[in-house]
């Protein structure tokens, strides 16, 4: 037996078949591994679009915020102006009735009378 | 085969079908002898075409497609042997496939043939398959495995003087369910 191993290896590791959907499996997953690129760029095009969405939707929030903040800022100027003129008409009565207080003064100093009577 | 393997080249599916029907018993069965399991030997030779579909342009003839498909078998098989533990174990359904075909030999001698190539060393396994199913010359081997020639004759003088030791003193593996 040992003599001749060689001649009944070959015999007993002649080359055998696969299973006979061998070529439909692999077709199979031939197919499926071509169809995956197109999955990909499926996948890249939805996450391009969600970048998309989500950079429109930043630029939106940003730009109602800059109109919400100058809005704020231009009633904040306009109260500080109308507090300005109120402060400004408040000076002006103040030197008016300063004005007619010394007026009344100087005229019931010089009648003699006491003009807080 | 240079034609087919152009078309094949060229993106013609039937045509890469006409190359796996030339080939796919030489890789199923270089797979099936190495890790002695079909559905897993299957697997392999089908991760092998998918490998040589994806690398078709490389490719330059017939000759060096059938090169090409036994080293990137028998490596694969090897990588896969030296991640697993050694198992020599011989299928119920390599049993019913070794039956099934056409078997001018002693079938139970053939099978413990196979088992005792099942219990070589990786690399031992691999320089055996190729010498004696696909009749390599041993310069062959050594450009398929990546090996010097004086390797893989050693490795074949080794490999049958164990076996030629194994089957004199009676340690041929026993059938599943037979007694000591």
């Amino acid at each position: 037996m040992t003599d001749d191993l060689e001649s009944k290896l070959r015999d007993a590791l002649r080359p055998a078949a696969p299973s006979e959907d061998f070529d439909r499996r692999l077709l199979a997953r031939l197919t499926a591994a071509q169809s995956e690129p197109v999955m990909r760029r499926g996948r890249f095009a939805s996450r391009t679009t969600w970048w998309f969405s989500a950079a429109m939707a930043a630029t939106v929030i940003l730009a109602v915020g800059v109109q919400h903040h100058r809005a704020v800022e231009e009633n904040r100027e306009k109260g500080l102006e109308a507090r300005r003129q109120v402060m400004q008409a408040l000076r002006v009565t103040n030197d008016k009735l300063d004005l007619a207080y010394r007026a009344v003064r100087e005229q019931s100093s010089m009648s003699g009378g006491n003009p807080g009577a | 085969m240079d034609e087919q393997l152009a078309q094949a080249r060229a993106g013609n599916l039937g045509a890469f079908g006409t190359l796996v029907q030339a080939h796919k018993r030489s890789v199923y069965s270089l797979a099936l002898r190495m890790v002695g399991q079909p559905e897993l030997a299957e697997d392999m030779a089908q991760e092998v075409f998918m490998q040589l579909h994806a690398n078709l342009r490389s490719i330059q003839s017939a000759d060096h497609l059938a090169f090409w498909l036994r080293k990137v078998t028998a490596h694969r098989v090897i990588d896969y042997l030296r991640r697993r533990p050694a198992v020599s174990i011989t299928s119920l359904d390599e049993e019913a496939e070794q039956i099934g075909s056409p078997d001018p030999g002693d079938p139970l001698l053939q099978r413990h043939l196979r088992q005792l190539v099942l219990g070589l060393p990786p690399d031992a396994r691999a320089v055996v398959t190729l010498r004696y199913q696909e009749d390599l010359d041993p310069l062959d081997i050594a450009r398929t495995l990546d090996m010097s020639i004086n390797t893989v004759k050693s490795h074949l003088k080794r490999s049958l003087d164990l076996m030629r030791q194994r089957i004199e003193n009676g340690e041929l593996p026993r059938r599943e369910g037979q007694s000591p």
